[in-house]
């Protein structure tokens, strides 16, 4: 669509903008075709996959919901969000703190504050609450962040997820610190990761389509119209923001319910510079891309990290070369960057493209 | 001195520009006239170059510049005062004069330029230690032209020196202009103020919707009621 | 007394290193809108660069602190010319993020190429003893890092107003295109603000490595974050912002270190950073900044 009939579609005057059950059914389904390239993966290595692959896969999960998060604010408003896995870390530390059973709590955390020692919650329940939290300093966070300029915006996501950090890390009485956090309940397995995914891509694009995700993607582009309009790109970012931060603390729950054990490092730099690059890589304007950067890094990534750990080619023993899938990463992100910053999908759903597909071949 | 050959400017699916031929001669002065959005601008920036043309050839002094890089197109000696004078508005009027003599190598002609335009604009001098972006717009459009003048150019596009200008200052503005003719100067002038504007013009090229409609001498020009009543303003 | 006054030099000689990496910053900035994730990498090869040189063998401070500068503004026009140039005219979010990238391949690139740990360079400890002046102890490294910034500030500044290619890159913060118009090379004006950039950034590596005795991959990393906290506080794009926010986020962190008791001293950077978003939601466009608002007319 050209920018200003996006911005005209997007005008908030009531019924008559053509938000009835059409768009949101296409939308709907937009999100489920998007989402069936992981079903179909899911159900591969489910069906056929070892157990090493489960578990790589389960990673791998956690990473998509992660992106499709990020997606949901960066691809929406296009200021760069480098803070997200701050809201991961509390999601995954929330249900750590909320759910581990109260044995394993007296020997890591005899003099958690709050009486939290002596708190063993259902593991739904831990995580709704959890989720909470996160609703309310995303709430915090996105007030201040979404009054900033891009550029501003983007160092308070970093100082915020810096604050985070330094709290897990500091906060010993409650977080262990720098030592992992075990005994968490491992109460999630593959498919009940494949569905939170799916659901996940679902309401991403469905925000994405709404009426919101129009009017925030308008006045990113150009604000003054978008202003003129009366569109309230503020309030707009506060809500992209909070649902970004929603699903990344998601993400950080199942996390924490497959893996049993999490330290603060896990929601820090590397996470960032990688689920960065999946986004890039995958296309930032997107929930495909979100889709497509995870599926293509995390196959290219394995393959790095195995000859990074010191493989044997043709009898020859290579060293260990640390950093060299950090240099990948890097390599991917400026290359993107230079030559196709739109990233492999582009503008276009999947939907979108495959519906282009059987109209071309239809004519 | 300048020939342009079917010059074509999009910006994306829009044609300003289409299919442009015009030549200015040495000394002379040309008038691009035509209406809002009629393209005059848009081949001011291809001509030097910072726009770049879909199609056609730019000749200038005898050379081919159209793959010339701005900067080196200055220094050749084609340069142009912008639409709406972009003085560096965080500079001192001094500074903005030093840096349209950057590509100068003799301090003492500078010096005796910079002096020149002092006297001829008392008001700059006045102001030369005040910060560009508080003159009024005329003493802009003076501090503009008088800079690109410091570069000692061989020929001058100016565009729309009129823009936004209360009728006594236009006036006095192209007074200069008349005066700099009279020197020796080449000038492409682009206006959509037709009667100043044709006050010293040898000939007049009338653009619009990107196109040529009219080249020949101002006096003809009077005889085209047409083109004067749907084309040009006043 | 005493203890104040070596709070004071504390606080100004942090603030010192702070306004140096966050005026390298704001240089680029000011003229590309350029956030340069990589300044910290500048600071990291110049580091690099002078623990290479003293393993193969030099033993002299100052061609040490000669070589930390000059490689420093090497490297960070050379990352300008292959990382960034290509995109130069793209918006502001490609730019942070290529730059993001190429941080971590720099970073990456040390761990793969040195070594992951840190290593000692001790070339530079000569600059870092104590002075005794009467009953007074201070740290000469300090007093160092004072003299040293406050000159070279006014270096730049002198540079900035009395240059050609000084007032061509003042100008270019504004309107870049009507520079080219002078006449004035496009890439003349930004490789001269990236090696600008790099020469503060080498400077500030000098007296990282002075203090510290070591260099490691992620030596400039956290410093420029810390940086670009301090540009945005001053009012992002300006130079004298980014100054001033850097001697702040000096005193800031001082000032957490004085108050904290010792249990809470972890606490120091997240607090730090509370107290900068504060100041932002205080004063969105920073201390020096000017509210812009859409549709200003440019003064």
């Amino acid at each position: 669509m050209s920018e200003n009939a996006e911005i005209i579609a997007a005008r908030p005057s009531g019924a008559a903008t053509g938000v009835g059950n059409g768009r949101f059914g296409r939308s709907l389904v937009g999100g489920l075709v998007t989402a069936l390239p992981v079903v179909v993966i899911g159900f591969a290595i489910l069906a056929f996959a070892p157990a090493y692959y489960t578990h790589l896969a389960l990673a791998a999960f956690v990473n998509l919901i992660v992106v499709v998060g990020l997606q949901v604010f960066m691809g929406n408003s296009n200021i760069a969000n480098l803070g997200h896995s701050a809201f991961v870390g509390i999601g995954a530390y929330g249900v750590a703190v909320l759910s581990t059973p109260l044995a394993m709590k007296q020997l890591s955390i005899p003099n958690a504050p709050f009486g939290l020692a002596l708190v063993e919650l259902n593991p739904l329940v831990a995580a709704l609450l959890a989720l909470c939290v996160v609703a309310i300093i995303a709430a915090i966070s996105g007030k201040i962040i979404s009054r900033l300029s891009g550029v501003a915006a983007t160092i308070v996501s970093l100082a915020l997820l810096i604050i985070v950090h330094s709290v897990f890390l500091n906060w010993t009485d409650l977080f262990k610190g720098n030592q992992a956090f075990f005994g968490i309940p491992k109460v999630i397995n593959l498919p009940a990761m494949l569905v939170a995914s799916v659901v996940v891509i679902v309401i991403a694009r469905l925000f994405k389509d709404s009426r919101w995700g129009l009017q925030l993607r308008a006045s990113a582009q150009s604000p003054q119209a978008a202003a003129a309009f009366g569109i309230d790109a503020r309030r707009l970012r506060l809500v992209a923001w909070v649902l970004s931060a929603l699903i990344c603390g998601l993400a950080g729950v199942l996390f924490a319910y497959f893996a049993g054990t999490i330290s603060p490092k896990l929601f820090y730099f590397q996470q960032i510079f990688m689920t960065l690059a999946m986004l890039i890589l995958g296309g930032m304007a997107t929930v495909t891309g979100a889709v497509t950067g995870v599926i293509v890094l995390s196959i290219g990534l394995e393959f790095i990290r195995s000859i990074e750990s010191g493989v044997t080619i043709a009898g020859i023993q290579l060293p260990q070369l640390l950093g060299l899938s950090g240099v990948a990463l890097g390599v991917v992100i400026v290359l993107c960057m230079a030559f196709r910053p739109g990233g492999i999908s582009g503008r276009l759903e999947l939907d979108e493209q495959l519906s282009r597909l059987f109209r071309r071949n239809a004519r | 001195m300048l020939t342009v050959e079917n010059l074509s400017v999009r910006y994306g699916a829009v044609a300003a520009v289409r299919d442009l031929s015009l030549e200015i001669g040495r000394g002379e002065l040309v008038a691009l006239l035509g209406p809002n959005g009629a393209g005059k601008s848009s081949t001011i920036n291809a001509l030097t170059g910072l726009v770049t043309p879909t199609a056609g050839r730019i000749i200038f002094d005898g050379k081919d510049i159209s793959r010339t890089r701005t900067e080196d197109r200055i220094r050749g000696g084609l340069t142009s005062t912008p639409e709406g004078r972009h003085i560096f508005a965080n500079l001192t009027v001094g500074e903005n004069l030093r840096l349209g003599a950057a590509t100068r190598r003799d301090p003492k002609g500078v010096r005796a330029d910079t002096d020149r335009f002092l006297t001829l604009f008392p008001v700059l001098s006045e102001r030369y230690t005040q910060a560009a972006g508080t003159l009024s717009g005329g003493e802009q459009q003076m501090l503009a032209i008088s800079r690109s003048l410091m570069s000692r150019p061989k020929l001058l596009l100016l565009d729309e020196p009129s823009l936004g200008l209360a009728p006594r200052i236009v006036a006095q503005i192209f007074d200069f202009i008349g005066q700099l003719k009279t020197e020796g100067l080449t000038l492409l002038v682009v206006e959509q103020n037709a009667t100043q504007a044709l006050r010293f013009a040898d000939r007049v090229y009338v653009v619009s919707s990107g196109a040529l409609r009219y080249d020949g001498p101002p006096a003809k020009l009077a005889d085209e009621h047409g083109l004067l009543n749907l084309y040009l303003g006043g | 007394m005493d203890y104040a006054l070596q709070q004071l030099l504390n606080a100004l000689a942090f603030g010192a290193e702070y306004s140096l990496v966050a005026l390298g910053l704001a240089v680029v900035f000011s003229i590309m809108g350029l956030v340069n994730f990589a300044h910290g990498e500048i600071i990291g090869v110049s580091a690099y660069s002078v623990f290479l040189a003293a393993a193969l063998g030099l033993t002299s401070p100052i061609v040490a602190v000669l070589l930390a500068v000059a490689a420093a503004a090497l490297a960070a026009v050379t990352f300008e010319r292959v990382a960034f140039r290509p995109v130069r005219y793209a918006p502001t979010t490609t730019g942070l993020l290529t730059a993001f990238g190429v941080s971590i391949v720099v970073q990456n690139l040390f761990m793969l190429l040195i070594s992951p740990k840190p290593q000692s360079v001790s070339i530079l400890n000569g600059l870092n003893q104590m002075w005794f002046f009467g009953p007074f102890a201070v740290s000469s490294l300090q007093v160092m890092e004072l003299v040293v910034s406050g000159l070279t500030i006014l270096a730049l500044v002198l540079f900035l107003n009395k240059s050609t290619l000084g007032l061509a890159i003042r100008a270019a913060s504004r309107d870049f295109a009507t520079v080219r118009l002078m006449g004035i090379r496009a890439n003349r004006v930004i490789a001269t603000a990236f090696a600008i950039s790099g020469a503060l950034a080498g400077i500030a590596a000098v007296f990282i490595l002075a203090r510290r005795g070591s260099v490691s991959p992620d030596l400039g990393f956290g410093l420029v974050l810390k940086a670009f906290v301090a540009c945005v506080i001053g009012g992002f794009g300006s130079l004298a912002g980014a100054a001033a926010g850097g001697m702040l986020l000096g005193f800031i962190e001082v000032g957490l270190l004085v108050a904290l008791p010792q249990e809470y001293g972890g606490f120091k950077d997240a607090l730090t950073y509370v107290i900068i978003v504060a100041l932002l939601v205080y004063r969105p466009e920073g201390l020096l900044g000017q509210r812009v608002e859409l549709g200003d007319k440019e003064i």
